[in-house]
């Protein structure tokens, strides 16, 4: 697929997850999907003979597409909450059920957190039965470091998350299933990593998610007009999928029981250059706005060296080259 | 904090409270080319509880939505167009999709101060339409400081470009602006706006508070033309404005100007302190329940303020206007 394109030295790297069986929970989700195709590839060229599970409570189209015909491709549809058994012969599980969305944690809290912490216990659970288990990755956030104004986040840095706030529910959630693991990596021996994903831009992303570059491509391929209500300055930093799926699987492969890897680019960027890069790939039509309705300028952005120096591994599509692939991806599916 | 005041004008909506949801075509069409050279950000037209609303519950509008807006929409050419949606009176596909169409620009969605979830799906859908959406709390007095500010959030995190507090029963005392307008305007990435009404005779006072404790955003009604004792009288404010060298960009003049056409073409009767408006006050109820109190009241050979007392007591809001007859039948039976 055009998606990706690895070197025989990448594919090596990842060797051993030939002839194995994977699990990944939250199979249909953006990451998930990136996950399925990059696995499939490894398959088709390099013959990995992986054998995928993928379990989620519904099979959204995207997925059911790139399932078609595969028989490498097993959909479990069930709430990971209710799951009481896993195939026998899973090596590898990466837990990515649940969504980033804020929007959900605030209009349904209490599920929300429920999701996160019983479908974590039951993943946990469900491990403890597996006699082949290598490696489990628990994808957590970035979020969980709270507020942190900085470009330069590690691993070890965590700022203040006051848990008597609404928007405390998703870091909290994802700290508490950090800890959960942990507990279990502790108790059991379950052989944990955590990954801590930061922001991402590529496409299988909805473009209605509440998050500002995803709305800015959206207003300016839809509505030619891209509005700022800030002014401008906040930092952020966007990693795209190919990146992040190959990240994944040498993290799953390569990392360090119990240690913890931070997920995403350290190329800052602020709002109003994203902005001004989408203009200049889609064209000087596009107006932009920046309404100067705050003074925010913060900064969050993660600091990648652990996983560049313990597993060599690099950003390889910059920011402009992610949104131009973005928005030539979104322009075609998703308007 | 910038300094930057935008004044919402909202004549043409609450107004339609105090004339019973009776304005023209030749009304709204007059006063939209009078403002439309004022220099005001936006007006918001439509009856007095927003689009969709116009039925025998809340009284029933003399013009369609379809026609109000148009009529607007075909008299402004700088000035913005605003509607109020109340998730509930107006659904997504049977009016906002055309109101939309009809030429509106900003769409404020409104919810009571505690149930901001109700907003998400009409929020999002506006966002979507690449139009403004601001987040409405209604009734504020009657959530504290800190609720309001997890309820802000939830609208922010559905992507609400504003949030604006409503104090509809017109019941705050300065500090109670100055409280909950602070902790609002410093935790929002968003701005904060204020809608007063001047049943204690404080819309302008406490809309300066509001300014004062980082509000954006203020509401305002020429000649105060809006539900109970009225709002926010708007050329005061733009008087107290310039005075205060706030830079508006709103010609004094022209809205006064304006200012006298609604009093000689739009008001029945002057907009003023009612007995009955200081005791919805007190009583911390809706402005606009006023005329159905008084109707029923007489009906039933009740004391009207004895009515507005008892619905502060079992906390009535918009859109439980029946509770006004029950009420009233258990006071007859008591008397």
């Amino acid at each position: 697929m055009f998606l990706f394109n690895l070197t025989e030295n990448e594919a090596l790297n990842l060797e051993k997850l030939k002839n194995k069986e994977i699990l990944i929970t939250g199979g249909s989700g953006f990451i998930g999907i990136w996950l399925t195709q990059l696995l499939l590839y490894l398959n088709d060229k390099f013959n990995f003979n992986v054998k995928l599970y993928l379990v989620a409570r519904n099979e959204d189209s995207e997925i059911s597409s790139i399932m078609v015909n595969r028989k490498d491709v097993t959909f479990i549809k069930s709430d990971i909450r209710n799951l009481r058994e896993f195939p026998k012969n899973i090596s590898y599980i990466i837990h990515a059920a649940t969504s980033p969305d804020n929007r959900v944690y605030m209009s349904n809290p209490i599920e929300s957190m429920d999701i996160i912490a019983n479908g974590t216990k039951s993943v946990m659970e469900n491990a403890l039965q597996l006699e082949n288990l290598e490696k489990v990755i628990n994808l957590s956030s970035g979020q969980i470091y709270g507020a942190l104004n900085s470009h330069n986040i590690s691993e070890d840095d965590f700022g203040k998350l006051n848990s008597n706030s609404i928007t405390a529910i998703y870091p909290e959630a994802k700290r508490y299933a950090e800890t959960l693991t942990n507990a279990y990596r502790s108790l059991h021996k379950v052989p944990v990593v955590q990954v801590r994903p930061f922001s991402f831009i590529g496409p299988y992303m909805s473009l209605n998610k509440p998050w500002a570059v995803n709305n800015f491509i959206r207003d300016a391929l839809k509505f030619k007009n891209i509005r700022i209500l800030g002014n401008g300055k906040p930092v952020r930093s966007y990693m795209y999928p190919t990146d992040m799926a190959l990240w994944i699987l040498n993290i799953l492969v390569h990392g360090q029981v119990g240690a913890a890897y931070n997920l995403g680019s350290d190329m800052g960027v602020s709002l109003e250059e994203v902005a001004l890069k989408i203009k200049n790939i889609i064209g000087s039509s596009v107006n932009i706005d920046i309404l100067n309705m705050n003074d925010n300028c913060s900064e969050f952005v993660p600091n990648i060296d652990h996983v560049k120096q313990e597993l060599g591994l690099n950003i390889t599509v910059d920011i402009d080259e992610a949104l131009k692939r973005s928005i030539d991806w979104f322009s075609k599916n998703s308007l | 904090m910038t300094s930057k005041i935008k004044l919402y004008d909202v004549t043409l909506r609450d107004g339609s409270h105090a004339i019973s949801h009776q304005l023209s075509e030749q009304q709204i069409e007059a006063y939209a080319q009078l403002i439309d050279k004022t220099g005001i950000y936006a007006i918001e037209v439509g009856h007095g509880n927003g689009l969709g609303a116009s039925s025998v519950l809340v009284g029933k509008s003399k013009l369609s939505d379809e026609l109000i807006i148009k009529t607007a929409k075909n008299n402004l050419q700088n000035t913005k167009l605003g509607i109020h949606v109340i998730p509930g009176f107006a659904t997504i596909n049977k009016d906002i999709k055309n109101a939309l169409s009809w030429g509106v620009d900003i769409v404020r969605v409104a919810s009571h101060c505690t149930e901001a979830d109700t907003t998400e799906k009409h929020i999002g859908y506006v966002r979507e339409k690449g139009k403004e959406a601001y987040g409405l709390l209604m009734m504020s007095h009657m959530a504290t400081p800190e609720i309001l500010l997890d309820e802000a959030i939830k609208m922010q995190t559905y992507g609400a470009e504003a949030i604006v507090i409503l104090d509809s029963a017109g019941s705050y005392l300065p500090n109670d602006v100055r409280e909950r307008i602070s902790l609002l305007s410093q935790n929002l990435n968003v701005p904060v706006g204020f809608h007063a009404h001047n049943n204690l005779g404080l819309a302008i006072s406490n809309s300066l508070v509001a300014i004062e404790a980082g509000a954006q955003i203020i509401d305002g009604a020429v000649k105060g033309f809006g539900a109970g004792a009225g709002n926010a009288q708007l050329e005061v404010l733009v008087a107290l404005l310039e005075k205060m060298k706030y830079n508006t960009n709103i010609d004094l003049y022209k809205i006064l100007d304006a200012a006298d056409m609604v009093e000689n073409k739009l008001i029945k009767e002057p907009i003023s302190i009612s007995s009955l408006s200081i005791v919805s006050a007190i009583a911390g109820v809706f402005s606009g329940f006023s005329k159905h109190v008084k109707r029923v009241s007489k009906e039933f050979g009740v004391d009207p303020r004895d009515v507005f007392m008892e619905l502060g007591h079992q906390k009535i809001v918009a859109g439980q206007e029946d509770t006004i007859i029950d009420i009233a039948i258990k006071l007859q039976k008591r008397d």
